[in-house]
């Protein structure tokens, strides 16, 4: 059997087979009971008719049978094409009277075995249907036979029962389609708080893990499902609540204590050497930084109503590094028309993702230089050095956690550009890398457009 | 002038009144949210540095009671949480600044005062860069100690530049801050006075440089030799 997935066509397709069988087998017994009634109908008629005939027996002087029918009941018997007959029959088998025209019985059978009898015969074309009943006459006993020629277009009873199939039969099939629209009327009524509910289910996500199937009007049958769904979502947001109170937790751990040791660099009567231990501190705090960054980004799932403003959170990130790298001797410039550019996203992450670009950027283009950032309407940013550029084999390398090109140099934890990456990939965006045809590496990230939003 | 630290970690709360001390400042230190609602209460501070992470609940909360009694109290808000969402949270709740850890004593000093040097509050001091210096209450700029004379444009500008020292200033806000919301300024107006301005400053021997950073603002800062 073909698997049916739905409640509904499950129930559909069972009623179509049992209105199907409902109907076969109601025609059929109905037609069976209509035959019976007209049997029943038509043997009382002849058994009436027989009984007539048998008033109007009498034995005459000499002793002969004789039968006078009053006229009307002659006239009935001496119809041209014989629909009614009658035979009387006595003691010896032999047919005494009869309408007949060959003096025989009506029925073959031997009329003596019963009062009355149905009892049924063929004659040429004639299929004869009748009764025999049985009557006394000076002591002998006689047996009258009438018979009605079934054959004959004059005998309406058939036509009922054939008509029945063409008139009575398909009306119960309306009937039942019928029903099988009310059933299905019911069972989607009975089935909306699922839907209901499963409308609600569609929202549930790592970002929204609060909400929970609601219960009122889940048919009973239904409810243990829908009960251990919702411990399952408990247990689920327990889950993602650890995970982020670890994040926080562990960044309040980490960095308390460096603090800690900065300040007490920061009040030593000896500042000799002071700025070097400023530095390595400041250096272990972008690692504790970068880190916790990762663990946070891989448990983040950007809501999908998130917009922002590319433009903006670069200008914010150039505004907020330009001392940086003015300090270091470096440029910084961005290029946009001045217009917001919007796109489907997180404004903190993407600050995030243009902050570690611009590090990477500062630190690889050479004193002197500056590094370009350009913002496209079509939500691409690029990011432009002046630096040595990335070879073909360095290509996948530096986007690898951890890794760098010169181990020994100081400042680069080799984990910004995983982030840039991570960060793109939750934007379902793209993440380019390509050496300029006059020198530097050039970053371009492509984000996903959305209009405006309405003020 | 009175500081209140709330830190739950006294070795960093005593380490940062040790250095607030010897800026200048006195210094109460405090561990819980509660003890810090209520020394607020009842003593008028200058300025309050706030731990995010407390024992006896979320700094965010002392924030939101603060602001809610509409005190106007600078706020500077330390936190280990440099996360996605927390900047945000913590700035909405009413923090004037904010600072994630580590971060340097200096910076904290130079956070603070930033704060304390708004309009309404105490702090007055002049402002130095190099051998320039500017007095915000008088609006004087001196260099090597000799007043100058500037227009009230460029004095309008370098006042800005110089109240964000370490900063940068976008283009937008030096325009609001000339032309308010008076409207109509030419596109080049900004970049007319800050040229004049950086040429008025060079020819008096100033030791400052003002550099351009294309697309987003200007910046102040000392002249590299």
């Amino acid at each position: 059997m073909t698997p049916v997935k739905s409640i509904l066509s499950r129930i559909v397709f069972l009623h179509v087979i049992a209105v199907a069988v409902t109907s076969i087998v109601m025609s059929l017994a109905l037609s069976w009971l209509l035959n019976v009634a007209t049997n029943n109908i038509h043997s009382e008629a002849m058994e009436s008719q027989a009984s007539s005939v048998a008033r109007h027996l009498s034995i005459n002087a000499d002793g002969q049978l004789s039968l006078s029918l009053p006229p009307q009941l002659q006239g009935l018997y001496s119809q041209p094409y014989g629909r009614y007959t009658y035979a009387v029959i006595d003691e010896d088998g032999r047919a005494v009277i009869s309408s007949l025209g060959d003096h025989t019985a009506l029925f073959p059978a031997d009329p003596r075995s019963s009062t009355v009898a149905f009892l049924k015969s063929r004659r040429g074309n004639a299929a004869l249907s009748g009764v025999s009943i049985r009557k006394v006459l000076n002591g002998k006993p006689y047996w009258v036979q009438a018979g009605e020629d079934l054959a004959n277009g004059d005998v309406i009873i058939d036509d009922i029962v054939a008509d029945f199939y063409r008139n009575v039969g398909w009306v119960t099939l309306p009937i039942l389609l019928a029903l099988l629209g009310i059933d299905i009327a019911i069972f989607r009524r009975a089935l909306r708080p699922l839907h209901d509910a499963s409308e609600i289910a569609k929202h549930i996500s790592p970002i929204r893990t609060d909400i929970r199937l609601p219960v009122a009007g889940i048919p009973s049958e239904v409810r243990p499902l829908v009960d251990a769904m919702n411990q399952a979502l408990d247990r689920l947001d327990k889950g993602f609540r650890v995970q982020r109170e670890f994040t926080a937790d562990a960044a309040h751990e980490l960095r308390t204590p460096l603090s800690i040791l900065t300040t007490r660099i920061d009040t030593l009567d000896d500042q000799s050497v002071a700025e070097a231990l400023r530095q390595d501190i400041a250096s272990m705090g972008h690692m504790v930084g970068q880190l916790l960054a990762i663990a946070e980004l891989d448990a983040f799932v950007i809501d999908d109503d998130a917009r922002a403003d590319l433009r903006e959170a670069c200008a914010e990130v150039v505004q907020s590094i330009a001392p940086l790298a003015l300090q270091q001797g470096r440029d910084i410039a961005l290029f946009d028309n001045g217009q917001p550019v919007w796109i489907k996203g997180n404004s903190e992450m993407l600050r995030s993702a243009v902050r570690n670009l611009a590090e990477n950027a500062i630190r690889h283009t050479p004193e002197g230089s500056v590094v370009d950032f350009t913002i496209e309407d079509d939500g691409t940013i690029r990011v432009l050095d002046q630096g040595p550029g990335i070879s073909n084999e360095e290509r996948e390398l530096i986007f690898r956690r951890f890794w760098r090109r010169d181990r020994s140099q100081s400042g680069s934890t080799g984990l910004g550009l995983s982030i840039v990456q991570k960060i793109v990939e939750l934007h379902k965006g793209t993440i380019k890398v390509r050496n300029r045809p006059m020198g530097g590496t050039e970053f371009s990230l492509s984000f996903v457009k959305v209009d405006p939003p309405s003020q | 002038m009175r500081i209140l630290i709330v830190e739950d970690n006294r070795q960093l709360a005593d380490l940062l009144a040790k250095g607030l001390k010897s800026a200048g400042y006195d210094v109460d230190v405090l561990t819980t949210a509660a003890e810090g609602l209520d020394a607020l209460s009842m003593v008028s501070y200058a300025a309050l540095i706030l731990d995010l992470g407390l024992p006896d609940g979320d700094g965010l909360s002392v924030l939101r009671e603060l602001r809610h009694r509409k005190d106007p109290l600078p706020i500077l808000v330390l936190t280990a949480r440099g996360g996605l969402n927390d900047r945000i949270t913590g700035l909405r709740s009413g923090a004037d600044d904010y600072l994630v850890k580590p971060f340097a004593l200096e910076e904290l000093v130079a956070r603070l005062e930033a704060q304390l040097r708004r309009p309404g509050q105490i702090l007055g001091n002049a402002l130095r860069i190099g051998n320039l210096e500017f007095d915000p209450r008088n609006r004087q700029a001196t260099i090597d100690d000799e007043p100058q004379i500037l227009s009230s444009r460029e004095t309008a500008v370098l006042e800005l530049l110089m109240r964000s020292k370490g900063r940068v200033v976008s283009k937008k806000q030096v325009e609001d801050h000339i032309f308010g919301l008076s409207g109509d300024v030419a596109s080049n107006a900004i970049e007319v006075y800050v040229h004049r301005l950086r040429k008025q400053l060079s020819e008096r021997g100033a030791k400052v440089q003002i550099h351009t950073i294309r697309g987003v603002g200007y910046l102040i800062g000392e002249e590299k030799l």
